[in-house]
C-alpha cells in the first residue's frame, strides 16, 4: 500500500529526534516498578508481614478507590501488583499519549509532516511511525518489567501477566491517543482529551471498585486490574485490552484518509471581529489563555471530589467486616471518615500540583512558541507579563482545591442527607494551598533559570508523587519523606491544623517566586 | 540631531557560537535604513538585542539615547515590531489579536485599524490557525502599522505577501516616511529594499561590510573597478559577497 511509503524512514527519523528522551522514558517505566518491587519485597519479606499488611490495608475504601482491590495482598506479588499496576499503567498511558502526539499531531502542527508528504512519504506514514515507536517502547518496557520481577524472584507466569496488563493499558492509551490526533487539529487540544480519556478511566474503576463493580468493566484500566496478577490471574481481561487497542488504532486510519492534512476533523469556526474588553488587558488575556485548562480541572477535581464524598458513606459498612482495620485507622487519627478524606485530598492536591505547574510554565510555552515576541516588544514589561500568569495559576490552584474540599462535602450530604460536613471539608482543601504553591514557585524558578530547565519541574512532580506513595506504606527514611512539600501538609480535617507549616511554606514559595522572576527578568528570551 | 539607533562594536555570543562580532550600525531619524546580510549573519540577533529581548555580551547599542535592556518598556511605547515569523494564539481571531496588541498600547484608532484591513483585505474572523503565514504577517503588520511609532523595526515583513499586498505595504511605508518617522527593514527582496530604503548596511558573519547611501555603495563599487551606474543594489550585494 503506498499510503503507508516511507513508514521505515519516518521510524528512523523518530528514533533518532528521540535517542535521549526515548531511553528516559524506558528506564523511567522500568525503574518505577523496580521501585515498587524493590520497597514492596524488603518491606514484606515474610508472611506475617504481609498478613499484618492485608489487615490494615484490605477493605479501606479509600485505598481501594485510589489504587484498586486489595483482595490480592496476602501475597507478595498481589501486593506489589496492587499498587504497581495502577500506577505504572497510567505512567504508561502518558508517555503513550506524548509520544504518539509528538510523531504525528504535533509534526503536522508545526508543517513538518507536510514536507515529509511532499518528498514522497504516503500519508499514513507518520501516524503509523508514530504508533509502531510508541508501542515497540511499550514492549520494551514490558519485556523490562518482567525481567526485574524476575530477577527480584517473583512467579513468573504472573509477572508476564502483570507486564502484559500495564502493556495492554499503554496500547489502548496509544490506539485512543491515534483518534484525538485526527479529531482535533492541535497537539494540546489532543493530549488534553486524551488525559480527560485517562481520568475517565481511573474515576470509572474507582466507582465500580468501592461500589457493585459495574463501571469497572467500564475502563480499561479497570479490564488491566481485572487480570488479577498473583491472586486470580485472569489472562481473558487482556483480549477486552487487545481488541480496543485494534479498534481505536484502525479507526485512527479510517479518519485519517478521510480528513485533510494539515487540519483536524473539527475545523475551527470563524470568531469575532473584534477583541471583547475583558482581554483588553494583559492579566484578562493571560487568563483567557488559561481559561479552557482552568475549567476542565476544576470540573474534573470537583467531579472527583463528589464521587469520593459520595462513596465516603460506605466506609462505615466496610468498617463493620474489618475490625481490625477499624482500629489501626481510627486510634491513630480519631475520625475515620476525616482522615479518609484528608488521604484524598492530599491525592487531589498532588494531581492538582500538575494544573499549578502547567499554568506557571505557560510563559515558557509561548516563548518558545515565539508568542512571547509580539507581546514583550510592545510596553508590557517581562516580569508584569510573567507575574500575571503566576497570580492566575496559584489563585486558581487555590480555588480548584478548595472546590474539591466543597465537592467531597457535597458528595457526603447527598449520599447521607446531612450537609454539616460541608463546611470542614471546604475549609480544609485550603490546608493544601501552600503546597501546590510551592511546587508551582519552583517551577517558576527553573523557567527563570533557563528556558531548558523548566521542563525539569514535571521531573519534581513525579518524584512528589512518588514520595507519596511511598510513605503511604513503607518505611523509607523520614528525610526522603519530607523532600516533598505534600508530606509537611497537616492531614486536616483528621488532625487539628497546624498553621506553622503552612506559614513557612507559604514564605518559602513567596522568596521562589520572587527569586524567579528576578532571573527571569536577568536572562536572554529563547 | 539625536540618532534613532546607535550600535557601535556590538558582541553577543550564544556559548561558544560568536553570533555578533563587532557590529556597527546607525541610523538617523526619517531614514527608511535597509539592513541586509546573508542567512546567520546576525541581522535577527541585533534587532532582538535592539528590542530588549536579549542582552548584548560586549560593545554598545543605544535606541534613542538609550540602553535597550534596561528601559525596555518606555522604548516600546516608541517603537512597532514586526517579526519575520508571525506566530500567533492559535483560538484567537484575526481581529481579537489586533486589538489585543493595540491594547498594550492603549488603544488603536478604529478609523485607521479599519482601512488598513481593508487595503490588506484580511477576514477578521479567522481564528490564527486557519490563517496562511501571509495573513498571520498582515495581523502583525496591521497592529504595528495602526500605532503612531516613532520608529518601525520590520524583520523580513513580507516575505509571505503576495505581489500586491507588496505594494501596499511599499505604500505604508512611504506614509510613515512621510510623517517623518524612522524605519529599520532587514530583508531579502532587494528589489523591495532598494526602491525604499534610502540608506544601507550590509553585514556578515556578525560584522558590518558597508554601510552608507545606494550613491555611497556604488562609488565604493567604482573604486573596485566597476561600472557604479548599471550596478542594482542586487549587484552592489553580490559584488560584495564576492570579495
Amino acid at each position: 500500500m503506498t499510503g503507508f511509503a516511507g513508514t521505515g524512514e519516518a521510524i528512523r527519523f523518530a528514533l533518532k529526534r528521540d535517542r535521549l528522551i526515548l531511553p528516559l522514558c524506558l528506564a523511567g517505566l522500568i525503574g518505577w516498578m523496580a521501585v515498587y518491587v524493590v520497597s514492596y519485597s524488603g518491606l514484606y519479606a515474610t508472611q506475617a508481614e504481609l498478613n499484618a499488611l492485608y489487615k490494615s490495608v484490605a477493605g479501606n475504601p479509600a485505598l481501594i478507590a485510589m489504587t484498586g482491590p486489595t483482595g490480592g495482598l496476602r501475597t507478595l506479588g498481589g501486593a506489589t501488583a496492587w499498587e504497581s499496576l495502577p500506577v505504572v499503567s497510567i505512567l504508561s498511558g502518558v508517555f503513550a499519549m506524548f509520544s504518539v502526539i509528538r510523531h504525528s499531531r504535533a509534526e503536522e502542527e508545526d508543517g513538518r509532516t507536510e514536507l515529509l508528504l511532499a518528498s514522497g512519504s504516503g500519508r499514513f506514514a507518520p501516524l503509523a511511525a508514530a504508533l509502531i515507536v510508541t508501542s515497540a517502547a511499550l514492549m520494551l518496557a514490558a519485556v523490562g518489567n518482567v525481567a526485574v520481577l524476575a530477577i527480584a524472584d517473583y512467579e513468573v507466569g504472573p509477572s508476564i501477566l502483570l507486564s502484559l496488563a500495564i502493556l495492554g493499558f499503554g496500547l489502548v492509551i496509544t490506539g485512543t491517543t491515534a483518534v484525538f490526533a485526527q479529531v482535533t487539529g492541535k497537539a494540546r487540544a489532543a493530549r488534553g482529551l486524551v488525559g480527560i480519556v485517562i481520568g475517565i478511566s481511573w474515576l470509572l474503576r474507582a466507582i465500580g471498585d468501592t461500589g457493585d463493580g459495574t463501571l469497572t468493566w467500564l475502563s480499561p484500566l479497570g479490564w488491566a486490574q481485572q487480570t488479577k496478577p498473583f491472586w486470580e490471574d485472569h489472562w481473558w481481561p487482556l483480549l477486552m485490552l487487545l481488541a480496543a487497542t485494534a479498534i481505536t488504532i484502525s479507526f485512527a486510519f479510517r479518519l485519517l484518509a478521510r480528513r485533510d492534512i494539515g487540519s483536524g476533523l473539527i475545523q475551527p469556526r470563524p470568531g469575532p471581529a473584534r477583541a471583547s474588553p475583558s482581554i483588553l488587558h494583559p492579566l484578562g488575556f493571560s487568563f483567557r489563555l488559561q481559561r479552557g485548562s482552568i475549567v476542565g480541572w476544576t470540573a474534573m477535581l470537583f467531579i472527583y471530589g463528589f464521587a469520593v464524598g459520595a462513596v465516603g458513606d460506605n466506609i462505615e459498612s466496610l468498617l463493620e467486616s474489618s475490625p481490625t482495620f477499624t482500629e489501626a485507622f481510627a486510634s491513630a487519627s480519631g475520625d475515620l471518615i476525616d482522615s479518609y478524606f484528608a488521604s484524598i485530598l492530599t491525592v487531589i492536591a498532588v494531581m492538582g500540583a500538575g494544573f499549578t505547574i502547567a499554568a506557571v510554565l505557560r510563559p515558557h510555552s509561548e516563548e518558545s512558541r515565539g508568542r512571547a515576541d509580539l507581546l514583550l516588544t510592545a510596553p508590557l514589561g517581562k516580569v508584569r507579563w510573567v507575574s500575571g500568569h503566576v497570580l492566575i495559576a496559584y489563585i486558581a490552584s487555590a480555588a480548584m482545591i478548595g472546590l474539591t474540599g466543597l465537592g467531597l462535602g457535597i458528595g457526603l450530604g447527598v449520599a447521607t442527607g446531612d450537609y454539616g460536613e460541608v463546611g470542614k471539608l471546604f475549609a480544609s482543601g485550603f490546608a493544601q494551598v501552600p503546597a501546590m504553591w510551592l511546587t508551582g514557585s519552583l517551577a517558576l524558578l527553573l523557567f527563570g533559570i533557563s528556558s531548558r530547565l523548566a521542563p525539569v519541574a514535571w521531573g519534581l512532580l513525579a518524584t512528589f508523587i512518588l514520595i507519596w506513595t511511598l510513605a503511604s506504606f513503607g518505611d523509607i527514611p523520614q528525610w526522603i519523606i519530607d523532600l516533598s512539600p505534600f508530606s509537611h501538609t497537616p492531614a486536616v480535617p483528621a488532625v487539628s491544623l497546624d498553621l506553622t507549616p503552612l506559614l513557612v511554606m507559604t514564605a518559602i514559595s513567596a522568596v521562589v517566586t520572587f527569586a524567579g522572576l528576578v532571573l527571569w527578568r536577568r536572562r536572554d528570551l529563547l | 540631531m539625536e540618532k534613532v539607533i546607535e550600535v557601535e562594536g556590538l558582541i553577543k555570543t550564544f556559548g561558544e557560537t560568536r553570533a555578533l562580532d563587532g557590529l556597527d550600525l546607525t541610523v538617523e531619524p526619517g531614514q527608511v535604513h535597509g539592513f541586509l546580510g546573508p542567512n546567520g549573519s546576525g541581522k535577527s540577533t541585533t534587532i532582538r538585542i535592539l528590542l530588549g529581548l536579549i542582552r548584548s555580551s560586549g560593545g554598545s547599542a543605544r535606541l534613542f539615547g538609550e540602553d535597550p535592556w534596561k528601559n525596555a518598556v518606555a522604548l516600546h511605547r516608541r517603537l512597532a515590531y514586526v517579526p519575520g515569523d508571525v506566530n500567533l494564539w492559535p483560538n484567537l481571531t484575526g481581529g481579537e489579536t489586533i486589538d489585543m496588541l493595540g491594547s498594550l498600547r492603549g488603544g488603536l484608532d478604529p478609523k485607521r485599524r479599519q482601512e488598513l484591513v481593508d487595503r490588506f483585505e484580511l477576514d477578521l474572523t479567522k481564528k490564527a490557525q486557519a490563517y496562511s503565514k501571509g495573513n498571520r504577517q498582515k495581523v502583525a503588520l496591521i497592529a504595528a502599522l495602526a500605532t503612531d511609532a516613532e520608529l518601525f523595526i520590520f524583520d523580513e515583513p513580507t516575505s509571505g505577501l503576495d505581489p500586491l499586498k507588496e505594494a501596499v505595504f511599499q505604500e505604508c511605508v512611504k506614509e510613515i516616511t512621510g510623517r517623518g518617522h524612522t524605519i529599520l527593514l532587514s530583508s531579502h527582496i532587494l528589489g523591495q529594499l532598494e526602491h525604499l530604503a534610502n540608506t544601507f548596511t550590509i553585514i556578515r558573519n556578525g560584522k558590518t561590510v558597508e554601510t552608507g547611501t545606494l550613491g555611497h555603495l556604488r562609488k565604493l563599487a567604482a573604486s573596485a573597478g566597476r561600472d557604479p551606474d548599471s550596478m542594482s543594489l542586487e549587484d552592489l550585494f553580490l559584488s560584495v559577497y564576492a570579495n
